[in-house]
């Protein structure tokens, strides 16, 4: 035992020394393959060492018992601190008791050096055995290598029971390995973006390296029956992107064990900076800052996960019977232009991509249907990319694809791949900055980009709503006009963060608006999405007041300005917040953006008829918009706006008020000017005419009479009695929208109604009763009526709830008339089947007086009851 | 060693945290919360259904500090988080018996 334990001290001597010199070497060299491949040779040479003193002194000796390294130790990539994968490998049980003693003194020297020993005793016919239990000593057989002891025990292993176990038992082991990979990656949000990443076990780490491997070797496996040429385990072009990254990470992670002393493989944000300052894993003269390092490493992390996920993907037998039915249903979804097969998409025609239409209808598919794009798709991809490069698509056409892109439910995972490919910023080039890019603080757990992506997702989320809060954030999300708006806004709201700005919003801005005139968006969709980019902190700041102070309800809703920025605000601040990290939305938080919204909606609708009075609102931005888009027509302007709701300019972009004026202007020529225009979800009528009795009922009346369900409808006054009337409608039977020749005479039909040569009653009478035919709504909705007296200084507010129906605003706006009110504002607004209406009315310029309110409200309740 | 517990408006948290920190103290717990005392709930209505907020957001701070800092503490929460109105929350005050630094072992004051 005394020379054991000189020998023993010898040892220990010889492996101090020489791992300080393996470490010197790494930190002037940083190459991290060298320095596991020495740390590697110079274990091995410990353990031959002692199985020479211990064991036997030949170096082929004993017969029947053999020495093999495993895992990382057999792969040659043992890190300063990995654990030390042996394989005691006997013949038959005589030979394991024969040598139990001398090998139980083998682990104990090991361990006295401190090497993590990690020994496994196996006789020969064990090793053939599958252990659905224990995957993991079976894949670790992939790595062996024969240390010392009985060679033809190590080629029987090798040569024989290895190749027979995994052709045998291939599709359990890739089952198992797909499973276990997948978990992990699901523990890690399914994304290699976290801001301090874990550069062993995070996605796209060395584990995803080994599975790479792992994977590609038991498919050659299972296809050879023998062991593969193991250059031919990952494709070239594969290969190209996966050594320079498996290299970088190795750097990383012996960087890592030999600055925390121990197998902590946290790359943390001092680790960052060490690393960076150090140019750990880059091979250049050049200085980095820890965010540029990083980039680097989330460049070679990409790789690696696409490699991974790749394979992951070609292992059909991994999935469950629910997820191959899944998988069938995807099938489906094949179009002209693509396949699917096992979600995966496939190109029908190889050079379709050639036509850049094509290249983005493929990432439309991928966002509707919940597929991935395959190994070939991606290389075809890959291969267009320097073409598109020189004349990407821009302006409507891009816009036309990527809005359409956005809205789908898949959006985020689309992007994702877009992004993956680079063709995401070769199409959006002000993403650049914030690719990969790790800002510090202490909330965020994920880069810049990968932020965005998963604020996207959060939205989408909501259309399968979990939490009853979820529900109320899901329902005004299904009622946005333009939900791609804010999917932009979001896909851009931190690109400032790339920049060298000191305020990222400004930063964002700046950029947003190089990227819009890009993309060609209409001067109103800028000014939202801008709109949104700017002030999308300001509900969390306001979460920070008093939300219950009417006054701090007052300040917000001032800077909002309409419902429906409204709605996308509210929606914004809970996705960005939900993006930060998967606990950042706590329900207590959602809660107080609930309630603040709700209050600020309840502002909006309720304080809405401040007039505008343009020589005294020198300070509002909009007046002076208009002065410089019209500089010769101030004098027009000022006349047409003065008296009309400051609401008014809230709602309607620059140009509109303009095209507004222009129609006023043009009421010389015909009393009545008509404009119709059809949106992506509806149809707009404006209407700009003289104030005359019956007129909004009369109009609602008429597309009641036309078949038309009115969704929306804002009405405006001017001090002159020029009223400016806009109705949102869906074509019920398709009139409009399959005859062009039907436009004028719907126009004319609009306008002979309220000219008087039109009788409305006879044509609203044969509608109702084609409508009545059809029997009951499914939901029924609970009729209510609430007046306000207090909430504005000049009218009266009366809000009706009511069931939905054809012909609904045209009863509600008659009975008004035919109490002599006037309709000083109309906000209309449909969910579901539930018509939400806000009127502010006047008498004779004047609120209502109680009894005459009281009468109203009867007389309404009792014209809705009846449905007349 | 005594524990601090103060329930504030939401709107005073970064008033109270750098009137705390104008005295040396650093160190906080900072837990969101719900409730009321005579500040009773607020109802509002939207789109005809009715939104009651029975308990309203705090926050809750916790600290605990070295006697001879307490009577301090107090006065910086109360004049920071302070508006006069219902609603402004309250202070509580406990015995701590020990205090361990988990990284060093440290204890007593010294770990605060």
């Amino acid at each position: 035992m005394s020379t054991a334990g000189s020998s023993n001290s010898a040892l220990r001597d010889f492996y101090t020394e020489e791992s300080a010199r393996i470490r010197q070497e790494f930190i002037s060299t940083g190459n991290g393959g060298a320095a596991l491949a020495q740390r590697t040779a110079l274990v091995e040479k410990i353990a031959l060492e002692l199985w020479s003193e211990i064991v036997c002194p030949e170096p082929k000796g004993p017969r029947s018992f053999a020495l093999i390294a495993l895992g990382g130790f057999g792969r040659r990539w043992l890190f300063p601190h990995s654990d030390i994968d042996l394989l005691l490998l006997h013949a038959d049980r005589d030979t394991e008791h024969a040598f139990k003693d001398r090998i139980r003194m083998i682990s104990q020297s090991l361990w006295d050096l401190r090497l993590k020993l990690s020994p496994a005793t196996r006789i020969l016919q064990e090793c053939d055995r599958f252990d659905p239990a224990n995957v993991e000593f079976a894949i670790s057989l992939l790595d062996c290598r024969y240390l010392a002891g009985d060679p033809d025990l190590f080629n029987r292993l090798h040569d024989k029971v290895i190749p027979r176990l995994m052709t045998r038992e291939s599709q359990s082991l890739l089952q198992r390995l797909a499973d276990v990979t997948r978990n992990r990656h699901e523990k890690f949000g399914n994304t290699i973006f976290h801001l301090e990443p874990d550069v062993k076990d995070s996605p796209g780490g060395l584990r995803d390296c080994n599975v790479a491997l792992w994977l590609s070797l038991l498919s050659s496996m299972d296809k050879l029956q023998d062991w593969p040429d193991p250059k031919s385990l990952l494709s070239p072009s594969a290969r190209k992107q996966f050594d320079p990254a498996l290299d970088f990470l190795m750097s990383v992670r012996c960087f890592l064990h030999l600055r925390h002393g121990r197998d902590d493989n946290a790359l943390s944000w001092d680790a960052q900076e060490e690393a960076a300052q150090r140019g750990i894993g880059v091979y250049e003269s050049k200085e980095l800052s820890a965010a540029d390092w990083m980039k680097i490493y989330f460049g070679h992390a990409r790789s690696i996960h696409r490699t991974a996920t790749q394979l992951l993907e070609e292992i059909p037998a991994a999935w469950s019977s629910l997820s191959r039915h899944f998988q069938t249903l995807r099938a489906r979804v094949s179009d002209n232009d693509f396949s699917v097969v096992d979600g995966l998409v496939f190109l029908r025609e190889s050079s379709a991509l050639r036509d850049p239409e094509v290249l983005l209808r493929l990432f439309h598919f991928v966002a509707r249907h919940d597929v991935r794009l395959s190994t070939t798709t991606e290389y075809k991809v890959e291969q267009i990319l320097p073409s598109l490069a020189a004349t990407p698509p821009k302006g409507a056409e891009l816009w036309l694809y990527l809005g359409e892109i956005l809205t789908q439910r898949h959006a985020a995972e689309a992007l994702r791949a877009m992004h993956s490919l680079r063709l995401l910023t070769l199409l959006l080039p002000e993403l650049k900055p914030i690719d990969s890019l790790v800002v510090r603080d202490f909330y965020h757990r994920f880069t810049v980009d990968e932020h965005s992506f998963l604020a996207i997702e959060s939205l989408h989320r909501l259309r399968e709503p979990r939490a009853d809060w979820e529900k109320q954030y899901a329902e005004i999300l299904s009622e946005l006009e333009d939900p791609e708006l804010l999917y932009l806004s979001l896909l851009l709201h931190d690109t400032g963060k790339g920049a060298a700005s000191e305020n990222h919003v400004e930063g964002s801005l700046a950029i947003a608006e190089r990227c819009l005139q890009r993309l060609d968006l209409e001067s109103a969709e800028r000014e939202t999405v801008l709109f949104l980019i700017g002030n999308h902190l300001e509900m969390s700041a306001t979460l920070r007041r008093d939300i219950f102070d009417s006054a701090t309800v007052a300040a917000f809703t001032e800077k909002v300005g309409t419902p429906e920025r409204l709605k996308m605000l509210c929606l914004f601040t809970y996705a960005d917040i939900k993006a930060v990290n998967p606990d950042a939305l706590t329900p207590w938080k959602a809660e107080n953006i609930w309630q603040l919204y709700i209050a600020a909606a309840n502002q909006l609708s309720r304080n809405v008829d401040q007039r505008l009075h343009p020589d005294a609102d020198v300070h509002n931005d909009k007046i002076a918009h208009l002065r410089t888009l019209a500089p010769t027509a101030g004098k027009r302007v000022k006349a047409f706006i003065e008296g009309l709701p400051q609401r008014y300019l809230k709602t309607y972009a620059a140009q509109d008020v303009l095209h507004h004026l222009e129609m006023a202007e043009a009421l010389g020529k015909h009393p009545v000017q008509l404009d119709l225009t059809r949106g992506r979800h509806w149809f707009e009528l404006t209407l700009v005419t003289n104030d005359r009795p019956f007129l909004f009922g009369k109009v609602a009346g008429t597309l009641a009479a036309w078949g038309m369900n009115i969704v929306k409808a804002t009405a405006f006054s001017n001090q002159a009695g020029t009223v400016v009337d806009t109705f949102y409608f869906t074509d019920r039977f398709r009139t409009l929208e399959l005859n062009l020749s039907e436009w004028e005479r719907f126009k004319q039909g609009v306008s002979d109604v309220l000219m008087g040569q039109t009788d409305l009653d006879r044509m609203l009478k044969s509608r109702m009763q084609a409508d009545e035919k059809k029997g009951q709504p499914k939901v029924k909705i609970k009729m209510s009526i609430q007046s306000d007296n207090v909430c504005s200084s000049n009218s009266t507010l009366v809000q009706v709830v009511a069931q939905d129906r054809p012909g609904l605003l045209y009863t509600i706006a008659s009975c008004f008339s035919h109490h002599e009110c006037n309709i000083e504002i109309a906000l209309i607004d449909t969910e579901g089947q539930m018509a939400i209406d806000v009127f502010y009315l006047t008498q004779n310029r004047n609120k209502l007086a109680p009894d005459h309110l009281k009468k109203i409200e009867i007389a309404l309740r009792e014209a809705l009851q009846s449905g007349s | 060693m005594t524990k601090v517990e103060a329930v504030i408006q939401v709107s005073k948290l970064e008033s109270v945290k750098a009137a705390l920190h104008e005295i040396g103290i650093e160190g906080m717990t900072v837990l969101e919360a719900r409730g009321h005392g005579r500040q009773k709930g607020h109802t509002e209505f939207y789109r005809g259904r009715e939104y009651t907020v029975d308990l309203i957001p705090k926050i809750k701070l916790e600290l605990v500090v070295a006697d001879n800092m307490v009577e301090k503490v107090v006065q910086s929460i109360s004049a920071s988080a302070r508006t006069g109105k219902i609603g402004d929350g309250k202070i509580f005050l406990a015995r701590v018996d020990e205090a361990i630094r988990i990284r060093n072992d440290e204890r007593g004051e010294n770990a605060l």
